[in-house]
């Protein structure tokens, strides 16, 4: 009955794991992310926006406006148009403003470019990739209706055949035309379609609530990175675009995969760059675990876990980047066996329905949300993202060069993302040095691997193109 | 593409210096010249130059209450008047950033600060009355008035006003408190202050129960 009265009205309330985001939500980190391809020719914006029409009309999330109430944050259904427009405001500017009703995502191009840029509250990465996945295609196909003719009459069924298994595919085509469902929590609905009862998960979590506290008792001095901020707090991005093959060998030389590689070096890059940086410091990184692929869910909000991965630089021992990489595939393993996921899983549930939570008014809860996140920033040091390698059906896949991936920033961070034979790692920070970034990328090249760098400008003097 | 020969990388776009160690880029004539993929957006604000500003305002401020104060003596101290107008200067300041998109807010907050303000200083300055028989009555009457006309030149939707509207009418009804308490020295401002919010509290409950309705139970849904 309550659902059917809220479909009604056309807004859902926000979930408790969205909140963080809210209450973390700053000028300097607006918590909004962008996704970029580099197709093969200028982007049309005519057609562009046509291909947006036609995905937005399959994506009722993207619907939604976000509002605020005296107990919650709703998203609301809107009938606001949306507009692809040209790329005049830096990378990832606010999307939600306190006081007015605007969509949580924009679409923008230049040259060769289409981004996407999305209010994390609405969506995760995994979540983005599916619209953007969709809003190219729909744009190719526009653009160039000949990608169809080329291929023979097989492969077309082939290619049908691969769309159809897709994800993509099986929610556009489900219950998610509805705006009610799509805008639900992806916790509530997994809780729900997994048919355990939330007071089982509110149990199991606070035992391991109280097992965790006391454990916790070694403390160590997590390095943090300073630096001074931006003029207008735009986010400073560096990115770097490199064959994934090259990068790819290096990590196998070392036993790791891709992503622990990188944190490796990134760490390696913070010791020798980061001025404040004493030994035995520890450096503590965040990493984002999609859910989806541990527990099956077409849902397109928020459904991710954090990974903290740390490494202690040892006194007096020598370190090497098998070491780094070694010490956080284990830790990295250990999070994701079966049990401690659950138990994370079973954590952020009970969260969800706790019924304190309810009762709190918002700003309260805001205010909070607002601690838990001061304390949890003190022992990170940099954040990163991966995700991962992004395919196309073959037939589209010539259209589309690069892929691009970078968020706002409240500490530096990279994200990953990798499309056909090109990888690309992108560097925001709310600061203007680029001494662990240099000395990041120095260590690529210098094993031989080809980097081309691109960056925005921040300063007074690079916009003015001055020699300082 | 520009060459840093120091990082060994390639650089996309217009660059005097490497945006990594800031050295001199060398120009590679193999490569095609490819642009940045991030326009060049001039900077929206400064941080440091609205501080520089305001902080500059304060001091002249202070300057301009002891010159004042030594032409015309005041009973209240320089210091003391010094301190509301910077007062006054930071909080408008902010209340018009933070509340910019939505007028009707920013009204409610200023109907707020500044009646408490003028309490404040008529307190400070030995209570003559004059904010709450006039000040406050006067700013509550047409602030209200201000606002509906205000929310339909800048064409705000019903559901994103009609609660401030409905607070800021609310608000012209404390005067008549002081009506109550004797807080007056002459009654026609915080009669006419009733008078107004009572009209426009039966316009909106006429015009708009329904919104309010409908508004509160989104907002306050447990």
């Amino acid at each position: 009955m309550q659902t059917k009265t809220n479909n009604q009205r056309g807004w859902v309330r926000l979930d408790n794991a969205s909140n963080i985001f809210l209450a973390a939500m700053s000028t300097t980190d607006t918590k909004v992310f962008r996704l970029s391809a580099e197709m093969q020719n200028e982007v049309d914006p005519v057609i562009l926006q046509q291909a947006l029409e036609k995905t937005y009309a399959q994506y009722m999330l993207y619907h939604s406006v976000l509002r605020r109430g005296i107990f919650w944050y709703y998203l609301q259904y809107s009938d606001i148009k949306p507009q692809v427009t040209r790329d005049v405001l830096p990378p990832c500017s606010q999307l939600y403003h306190f006081d007015q009703s605007e969509l949580l995502f924009r679409v923008i191009y230049n040259h060769h470019r289409v981004h996407l840029e999305v209010f994390h509250v609405l969506s995760d990465g995994t979540g983005a990739l599916w619209f953007f996945e969709d809003l190219l295609k729909e744009y190719i196909l526009l653009r160039h209706p000949e990608a169809l003719e080329d291929i023979t009459n097989e492969q077309r069924q082939i290619e049908q055949r691969h769309l159809e298994d897709s994800f993509v595919t099986y929610f556009r085509q489900g219950e998610q035309q509805n705006f009610t469902e799509s805008a639900q929590s992806a916790l509530r609905k997994f809780a729900k379609s997994s048919k355990r009862a939330a007071f089982e998960y509110g149990r199991k979590a606070k035992r391991f609530v109280w097992t965790t506290k006391r454990k916790k008792r070694q403390k160590r001095k997590v390095h943090r990175i300073v630096g001074k901020k931006t003029a207008d707090n735009r986010t400073k991005v560096i990115e770097l675009e490199m064959p994934v093959r090259e990068v790819l060998n290096l990590a196998h030389e070392q036993d790791a995969t891709l992503t622990m590689y990188l944190i490796a070096l990134y760490f390696e890059a913070i010791r020798e760059a980061s001025p404040t940086f004493q030994t035995g410091e520890t450096i503590a990184i965040s990493v984002p675990v999609n859910l989806r692929q541990f527990y099956p869910s077409n849902s397109e909000r928020n459904f991710f876990s954090t990974v903290k991965l740390k490494y202690t630089y040892p006194q007096e021992k020598e370190v090497d980047v098998k070491k780094i990489c070694d010490t956080l595939t284990k830790q990295m393993q250990h999070q994701l066996t079966k049990e401690n996921l659950e138990k994370r899983l079973s954590r952020l549930i009970s969260f969800e329905y706790n019924p304190f939570n309810r009762l709190v008014p918002r700003p309260i809860k805001d205010g909070i949300l607002k601690i838990v996140n001061y304390f949890n920033n003190r022992n990170l040091t940099v954040a990163m993202s991966n995700l991962g390698r992004v395919s196309f059906p073959t037939f589209l896949e010539s259209y589309v060069d690069t892929l691009y991936f970078h968020t706002s920033a409240v500490r530096p961070q990279f994200c990953v993302i990798s499309h056909g034979d090109k990888l690309s790692i992108s560097f925001t920070s709310p600061y203007l040095e680029t001494a662990i970034q240099e000395s990041f990328v120095r260590k690529l090249t210098q094993a031989g691997v080809e980097v081309t760098v691109a960056a925005n400008k921040v300063t007074t003097s690079e916009l003015r193109g001055e020699e300082e | 593409m520009k060459y840093c020969p120091h990082c060994q990388v390639n650089v996309k776009g217009e660059w005097a210096k490497c945006p990594l160690c800031q050295q001199s880029l060398a120009a590679t004539e193999t490569l095609e010249n490819v642009p940045s993929p991030y326009p060049d957006i001039p900077l929206r604000f400064s941080k440091k130059k609205a501080f520089k500003w305001l902080t500059l305002s304060s001091l002249l401020i202070i300057v301009g209450f002891f010159v004042g104060g030594f032409f015309f003596p005041s009973p209240m101290s320089v210091w003391q008047m010094s301190l509301f107008g910077i007062i006054s200067l930071w909080l408008v300041v902010l209340i018009i950033i933070r509340k910019r998109r939505n007028i009707a807010k920013g009204i409610v907050y200023l109907i707020v600060f500044s009646s408490l303000i003028c309490f404040y200083l008529d307190y400070l300055a030995g209570w003559n009355a004059w904010s709450t028989t006039y000040a406050i009555p006067i700013i509550c009457s047409f602030a209200t008035v201000a606002m509906f006309f205000a929310v339909r030149i800048v064409r705000l939707k019903v559901g994103d006003y009609i609660l401030y509207l409905l607070t800021a009418t609310l608000l012209g009804f404390l005067p008549t408190t002081f009506l109550f308490f004797n807080w007056t020295t002459w009654p026609f401002p915080s009669q006419l202050s009733l008078l107004l919010s009572t009209m426009m509290f039966i316009w909106i409950i006429i015009n708009h129960g329904k919104d309010i309705l409908s508004e509160l139970q989104k907002r306050a849904q447990i």
